[in-house]
């Protein structure tokens, strides 16, 4: 060191500033809270280093893509447990009219519940009261969103966002976490975008240590469920509902 | 179901039905023909039921879970003797913390003595008032923790009910339908009508006699099992859950479509 001083290591928060890169969202995204009781001090939706064995993973695959893409090296066991949610880019795409189209999964919960109602007309489900559903968001464990971004050519920075798939999760943050509301754009289904979305909810449940993921099934989709590693009853294990006698 | 409440301080509610129609709209009541108790069914000792999480300590959740032989993992790894591995109490500060609904049970050491051979005893030595005093506000520390149940919700849609438990000198006389029923009271009470709970096949004649049943949508219950066969490969990892080492699905990693 030509200096003849050592640089000290700065601390993990100076680290987060430097390394964060932002994402533009539109003006309606409402925060959410539920993770870990970290609640981000501004509106964002950002990609921040995680716990080096994520980024390990994500790592070998851009090691043997050979891309260009700028892999940000974080520090490693930088944080016990990732207090700012992370977003991947599913896919992307560029259309033939120029539009610039990504697919984007993220943990932050950052949802509008318009939106959410939106997409649950859009499947078909009944409607249920708005607060309820702003609540039920509000206090889940995680909420994964899917949104499709569209950047046209000559619109410069205007980003159009779309809901297009969700999932929740409710949990004790120690032990149990059902898997609620896994809902898809029905004009995006079977391109593995469900799949995905419940696949990360797990990887992240799992991540934190709760082993036990629940889930109520419709029978419709119980065979899509059993592909991505769910078992009917197991071990006899049976879920019952409380009816109100009269 | 008739308690013999005989101090004071037992804040055992007999007419559950009563004050449970107040709070929501249907009128709730203990179904006479769901009580197909049998008849020598006896009523439990005096005790008294919280709803309050500050009473519940880890520690003596640890104890009476690991008396009862209940594991929060529902794939618990087992010891040799065949006895599920006991919780982390850290873990289950944490659980309880984040619990919507904490329901504990507590009851005074003299009536777990041996197996109901502390009420049946009249206590006939002279009548002191420090007696009176002991009766009227038993010591702080002689309430054991003998029964529990948690419940878990989204504060607006759905909830679900886990960790029920009764230490088992005190089973079979209506104390885990206690637990249970004020749980559900309380959820109810809060709007929330979507309760479920897991268990497992002889648990559910007593979920039955609480009130629940099979999914009327038809739902299918389902958890996620998948573990590690053969060898892991470069990018997959395992999580211990219990005696299952779930297989964690891989980071998704973009895809770039031209």
């Amino acid at each position: 060191m030509p200096f003849g001083a050592s640089i000290p290591s700065p601390p993990p928060t100076y680290l987060v500033h430097h390394l964060a890169c932002w994402f533009q969202v539109s003006n309606k995204c409402w925060i959410h809270n539920g993770l870990s009781g970290f609640v981000p001090a501004k509106r964002r939706a950002m990609v921040l280093p995680l716990r080096a064995s994520f980024w390990d993973s994500i790592k070998s695959g851009f090691l043997k893509n050979n891309n260009s893409t700028q892999v940000v090296e974080p520090p490693s066991t930088f944080m016990e447990e990732d207090p700012f949610p992370q977003d991947i880019v599913l896919l992307e795409k560029t259309q033939p009219d120029g539009t610039f189209e990504q697919i984007i999964f993220s943990s932050a919960g950052d949802v509008d519940v318009y939106d959410v109602q939106a997409l649950c007309d859009k499947v078909g489900w009944p409607r249920r009261p708005l607060t309820k559903i702003a609540a039920s968001l509000k206090n889940s464990y995680l909420v994964a969103t899917l949104h499709l971004i569209s950047r046209s050519p000559g619109t410069e920075g205007i980003d159009q966002k779309q809901l297009i798939g969700m999932a929740r999760a409710t949990s004790d943050h120690a032990f149990n976490a059902t898997i609620w509301d896994v809902l898809v754009d029905p004009s995006y289904q079977g391109q593995g975008l469900g799949k995905a979305l419940v696949e990360q909810l797990i990887r992240v449940l799992l991540q934190r240590d709760i082993g036990n993921i629940t889930l109520f099934a419709d029978n419709k989709v119980v065979d899509f469920y059993k592909n991505l590693g769910f078992e009917a009853d197991p071990e006899g294990i049976k879920g019952m509902f409380w009816y109100p006698r009269y | 179901m008739a308690v013999t409440c005989a101090t004071l301080p037992s804040r055992v509610s007999a007419s559950a039905s009563a004050s449970a129609s107040a709070c929501f709209p249907f009128s709730y009541s203990l179904n006479p023909s769901l009580n197909s108790q049998p008849k020598s069914r006896k009523p439990p000792p005096p005790i008294t039921i919280s709803a309050n999480p500050s009473h519940v300590d880890p520690f003596q959740l640890r104890d009476l879970l690991a008396a009862a032989n209940h594991s929060c993992h529902r794939f618990p790894a087992l010891t040799p003797d065949g006895r599920a591995e006991s919780a982390d109490p850290e873990k289950l500060r944490v659980a309880l913390h984040h619990s919507s609904v904490v329901v504990s049970v507590f009851c005074r050491s003299k009536f777990l003595a041996e197996d109901g051979c502390g009420e049946g005893r009249y206590d006939v030595s002279p009548f002191t008032f420090e007696k009176l005093f002991d009766r009227v506000m038993p010591a702080e520390r002689d309430r054991r923790l003998v029964g529990f149940g948690r419940a878990v919700s989204d504060g607006g849609l759905t909830a679900s009910i886990h960790d029920v438990v009764v230490v088992p000198s005190l089973q079979g006389r209506g104390i885990g339908r206690k637990i249970v029923e004020r749980i559900t009271r309380i959820i109810t009470g809060r709007g929330i009508y979507d309760i479920s709970a897991l268990c497992s096949e002889n648990e559910s004649l007593f979920l039955k006699a609480c009130g629940f049943g099979e999914d009327c949508l038809g739902s299918t219950t389902m958890m996620y099992t998948r573990t590690a066969t053969g060898f892991l490969t470069n990018n997959q990892a395992i999580q211990p859950a219990g005696r299952m080492l779930l297989l964690v699905p891989p980071a998704r990693v973009p895809c770039h479509c031209k």
